[in-house]
């Protein structure tokens, strides 16, 4: 990684000392960082940190009533009350403590490598499913494709779900912070035993739990079926399957164009959706501004039924925002509306 | 420069740093970044406090994943990972849930500055804080941290391509901005 000396590979703008611009930057850059003096405890916070890290979450005065009473309650009689108010995913995104995300040491820690920044090859791409709460439905399941970090893909996706934020913005996880303990896979049914951070299981709910599953089974499919461990500790009652997609999974999703992708116009809109009679709607503005400059619509599934939508559009260089949506049959206002950020070259 | 990231000495400690154990990696590392990777947040989020935490936690993590980076250099790689990956939630979390301005950072010139450097200094940042995120990332990476493009490439996880055309989209936005204001 930072094996590459500083800058023999140099093809992002001439580093042309002469380049007005970048000296402009590099000074005003220079100037406010400067600006910037860190207090002298940091050393003692960060010690502190892996204090706190070196004892397990459950074994933290409370944790382990807390954390069992929400696991059998989410997995065993949570029922479905998916649309409750604790599901809401931006809530849960702020709370893991990423300072608890890497904890005490555990003999068998091989399977969470994902973070580690070593060169490895690329190996095809895994599905890793966040949550967003797109108003109108609540918090839903929504799916990036990532890379491989050359391993496993259904550890890979895990990993890439406990370790990195989505590359959307929108979407969060409440596993942030998660390690992955073991991972093993018995005929259909597929065992995931996690170390959660402090203060995570009380937040995980019904739907956190289909976030794991649909990740392992998107990417073994041969897997049926999903045993969530805490710790090894089988709490969670029998593994469970999917839930039906209509409960759980984003009614809208926007595939194509992918967040901060750079692409050619025209440019190809691609998704998976459901809507009244089918009709996905889709708006373009540039960056920032509300007017729209393009918009469409085009057919995907229709009512429950999950089908792939497409369509094209051509634009200007720039940055543009696009957002694709169900229009309301009742006052036409966008409804389960995915953004997606992209630039135009 | 001030604003370099050094590069990490295997023998800062006098010690051979393949027999540094995590809290020895942690000592060293925080000696040697810990005031640029809070000046990197920094520039990015604006809030020395949120900086110094989204750095402090990023040591932690290190601290944890130690036993399989077991190299400084690939633990200055993960630190800065960590921390611009943090910045951004950060930045996330402060503009979903709670929709406040962020603190500024203190704008204002320091005394030894003369005041058109100052007002020079405050009028690129603030073409810089129009700028998409990701570009901003890719240029202060660039600009501040001098990182290669390779290296702002595992930073920001993007391609190298998309390294390149958020450079250049930023830097031809800044250069347009900069022109359009006297």
């Amino acid at each position: 990684m930072t094996s590459h000396p500083p800058h023999d590979d140099d093809s992002l703008d001439p580093r042309d000392p002469t380049d007005p611009l970048a000296a402009r930057l590099r000074a005003a850059l220079t100037s406010e960082a400067d600006m910037v003096n860190p207090s002298d405890d940091g050393l003692q916070k960060v010690r502190s940190g892996v204090d706190s890290t070196r004892r397990p979450w459950w074994q933290h005065p409370g944790a382990l009533a807390v954390a069992a009473a929400a696991v059998l309650g989410l997995l065993v009689g949570g029922g479905f009350s998916l649309l409750g108010g604790d599901d809401d995913g931006n809530v849960v995104a702020g709370q893991p403590s990423p300072s608890a995300s890497e904890s005490s040491d555990p003999p068998s820690n091989s399977a969470t490598p994902s973070e580690s920044p070593s060169p490895v090859p690329i190996e095809g791409d895994v599905y890793v499913y966040y949550v967003m709460d797109d108003s109108d439905s609540g918090p839903r399941l929504y799916r990036e494709k990532r890379p491989n970090i050359g391993m496993d893909p259904v550890q890979a996706a895990l990993a890439v779900m406990f370790n990195e934020p989505a590359v959307d913005p929108d979407y969060s996880s409440p596993w942030n912070g998660t390690r992955l303990l073991t991972y093993s896979v018995s005929g259909d049914t597929a065992t995931v035993d996690l170390a959660a951070p402090a203060g995570l299981a009380s937040e995980v709910t019904r739907l956190g739990v289909q976030q794991i599953v649909y990740t392992v089974t998107a990417n073994d499919t041969s897997v049926q079926r999903v045993r969530l461990l805490i710790d090894g500790d089988p709490r969670g009652g029998d593994p469970l399957e999917r839930a039906p997609m209509v409960d759980v999974q984003g009614q809208i999703w926007l595939l194509g164009p992918t967040q901060d992708v750079t692409v050619p116009s025209p440019v190809e809109i691609t998704g998976v959706g459901t809507a009244f009679e089918g009709t996905i709607s889709w708006e373009v503005r540039r960056e920032g501004s509300d007017t729209v400059v393009a918009e469409g619509f085009t057919q995907g599934g229709a009512n429950g039924e999950f089908g792939e939508f497409s369509d094209t559009v051509e634009l200007e260089p720039g940055t543009y925002e696009i957002r694709a949506f169900e229009s309301s049959a009742e006052d036409g206002r966008p409804l389960h509306v995915d953004t997606k950020t992209f630039t135009v070259e | 420069m001030s604003g370099t990231l050094p590069p990490v000495s295997p023998v800062a400690s006098g010690l051979s740093a393949g027999s540094w154990g995590a809290d020895e990696a942690v000592t060293n590392l925080y000696a040697a970044h810990y005031r640029s990777l809070v000046r990197l947040a920094a520039l990015l989020l604006r809030d020395t406090g949120a900086a110094e935490e989204v750095v402090q936690d990023s040591f932690v993590a290190m601290h944890g994943a130690w036993r399989r980076l077991s190299d400084p250099d690939r633990a200055l790689a993960y630190l800065r990972q960590s921390v611009v990956n943090r910045s951004r939630s950060a930045l996330r979390h402060r503009t979903v849930v709670a929709r406040h301005p962020p603190t500024p950072a203190p704008d204002a010139a320091s005394a030894e500055q003369g005041a058109m450097v100052a007002l020079e200094h405050a009028a690129v940042l603030a073409a810089l804080r129009l700028l998409p995120l990701r570009q901003r990332e890719v240029l202060v990476l660039r600009y501040y941290a001098d990182l290669s493009e390779a290296d702002i490439a595992d930073t920001v996880g993007i391609s190298r391509g998309a390294v390149k055309s958020h450079a250049s989209r930023g830097m031809a936005a800044l250069r347009t901005t900069l022109e359009s204001t006297p």
